[in-house]
């Protein structure tokens, strides 16, 4: 099959690999349908993760239809067109059971690799890297599911491929986000970056009840998206934040402050334990910038929420998140306890993934497509890919 | 899970020993029966040997050493009862070794804890040979792997793997 293969840093290339097989009983093959770029994706394509290896096929978030299936597999069936979460749960370990999919105790290879940086080893995820599990991507004709009944959801009739694909990661993430925020009525719920995962974060706040939704990033296209999606747009590089915020919540600042900035790009998925490495080793100081400023805008009492990751920042203000009484929530995504919703409230409308696709490329043309998604070319706000 | 590698003083018998525990959702008679199904020791301690099985509960093991060596030895269980398995290598084993396996039930309806002992005694052919060096992974990595590829197998009836379909070209897919 053809596939999206990393080669080097900034070296991507479409090549003929090997097609996927059944090797566990709970597997399926999905033929994909569409794939689409994360800004995590770009910490691979840099180099900057080091257990990356030549030839590793990229791509995370993804949907398709099911072409092969294992023996053990109970309810997913060929023909099926499914959404799977980017990150790889078995649905029968304590964590599973609480719907803390992202932290899976048996679906990753490799879990030496990863212990040392964590003191636990997470969830395998597709196309992360080898500290990550290892797991070819999506960015492929074919890809291996492994536990289809736990990973496998089916499209409802009617939800066109573009809104489903999102459901694999931008959308859980995002309203993962939002629902860490336990929004009450009235709240004021403030939104740092409008990328794929931000933007999808202020339309679930939107869902989930909150009075008002205030969206922050610099990029007009962006900032336009977020305001059709009903938020209030904050330019940071054009107008005091602190200042706006104090204004449009009455002097009480937002309950809840959900950073969804990332690092490369801007709040796109999954940032993982090297992303941190990165970042202590590459830091830029307007990235600490948005999280410290989350931090000091949200009210008393009140809640970040942080999907970007910033594990290793020096200096981190903790006594302000201390004397203001801030509880923190924070995760990869739990996507296998958000997906079913999900496909509901966008079947009705509420919810608009479709949106986050701005441009489409031929699985040939991929290389391309990073390119643009990378640079923010023409308002690139994600690139999709149709295999 | 967590692990150890307890280094003892110079001159002990043993150059080191290995710890690692993990707690599994069932119960330890299930979990005693699934450690003894000779398929078990095969798929779990792939990651660091060859291991088969024979009928009377001895056990071969070939693990890979640096630069294509190889190490043998059999194995033998001394002792089992309810709460643990013990075994120890037999007379002639390049790396004689000791093993214990011992099942506590866990706190609050989680299951049952297992925490696994491996004591390697490097022997006069590898004098001077840290049992660190021996093979091409420490021993703390070998038990911390052997009990979550165990966990899983438990748990989901299947160990995770990308074999043989590394996402990387020519199988080098596991550093």
């Amino acid at each position: 099959m053809r596939a999206l293969c990393w080669n080097g840093v900034n070296d991507l290339r479409v090549e003929t690999v090997a097609d996927p097989e059944i090797i566990n009983p709970r597997d399926v093959i999905l033929k994909v349908r569409l794939t689409t770029t994360c800004g995590s994706d770009l910490h691979l394509i840099d180099g900057l993760i080091p257990t990356m290896r030549e030839g590793d096929v990229l791509g995370h978030e993804f949907m398709g239809e099911v072409v092969d299936v294992g023996p053990e597999v109970k309810t997913v069936k060929r023909g099926d067109r499914v959404v799977v979460p980017s990150f790889i749960a078995c649905g029968q370990c304590w964590y599973c059971a609480h719907d803390l999919y992202s932290l899976c105790d048996t679906s990753h290879p490799k879990p030496e690799l990863q212990e040392p940086l964590l003191g636990y080893p997470t969830a395998g995820i597709y196309a992360y890297s080898h500290a990550f599990g290892g797991y070819a991507g999506s960015h492929a004709e074919y890809i291996r599911v492994p536990f289809a009944d736990t990973d496998c959801f089916v499209v409802p009739d009617g939800l066109p491929d573009e809104d489903a694909l999102f459901i694999s990661d931008a959308a859980p993430t995002g309203f993962m986000g939002a629902d860490f925020c336990n929004i009450q009525r009235g709240d004021v719920i403030a939104v740092w970056g409008c990328g794929g995962v931000g933007l999808m974060a202020q339309q679930s706040a939107m869902i989930l009840g909150a009075e008002r939704v205030i969206a922050i990033d610099q990029y007009p296209e962006r900032l336009a998206q977020a305001e059709a999606f009903g938020a209030i747009p904050l330019d940071f590089t054009k107008v005091d934040v602190m200042d706006a915020l104090k204004e449009l919540t009455g002097g009480r600042g937002p309950d809840a402050c959900i950073d969804a900035v990332g690092m490369e790009a801007d709040g796109t998925g999954t940032q993982h334990a090297y992303d941190r490495i990165k970042q202590a080793l590459h830091m830029e100081t307007d990235r600490g910038a948005a999280l410290r400023q989350a931090m000091l805008a949200v009210r008393k009492g009140g809640t970040l929420s942080i999907l970007g990751v910033y594990g290793v920042m020096d200096k981190f203000p903790l006594g302000l998140l201390m004397n203001k009484g801030v509880t923190v929530r924070t995760a990869q995504q739990h996507g296998q306890a958000y997906v079913p919703r999900l496909l509901e409230h966008a079947l009705r409308g509420e919810l608009t993934p479709g949106a986050l696709a701005t441009h489409r490329f031929s699985l040939e043309d991929s290389p391309t497509g990073y390119r643009m998604f990378k640079h923010k070319e023409d308002g690139c706000l994600r690139a999709v890919f149709i295999p | 899970m967590s692990t150890a590698i307890r280094k003892d003083p110079p001159g002990s018998a043993f150059d080191a020993s290995a710890h690692a525990a993990v707690t599994i959702g069932r119960p330890a008679d299930e979990l005693r029966a699934l450690w003894l199904d000779p398929r078990t020791c095969t798929g779990i301690w792939a990651h660091f040997a060859i291991v088969t099985m024979r009928g009377d509960g001895t056990v071969d093991w070939i693990a890979r050493g640096p630069a294509g060596s190889q190490y043998r030895w059999r194995t033998k269980i001394i002792d089992t009862g309810p709460d643990d398995i013990r075994w120890a290598s037999v007379d002639g084993a390049d790396v004689p070794n000791t093993g214990v396996l011992t099942l506590r039930p866990a706190p609050g309806g989680r299951g049952t804890e297992l925490h696994l002992d491996v004591q390697f005694d490097p022997p006069g052919g590898v004098v001077g040979k840290a049992a660190s060096k021996l093979f091409n992974i420490v021993p703390g990595e070998i038990v911390q792997k052997a009990l979550y590829q165990f966990r899983a197998l438990a748990l989901t009836g299947e160990i995770p793997t990308t074999n043989p379909q590394p996402a990387a070209r020519e199988g080098g897919a596991d550093r």
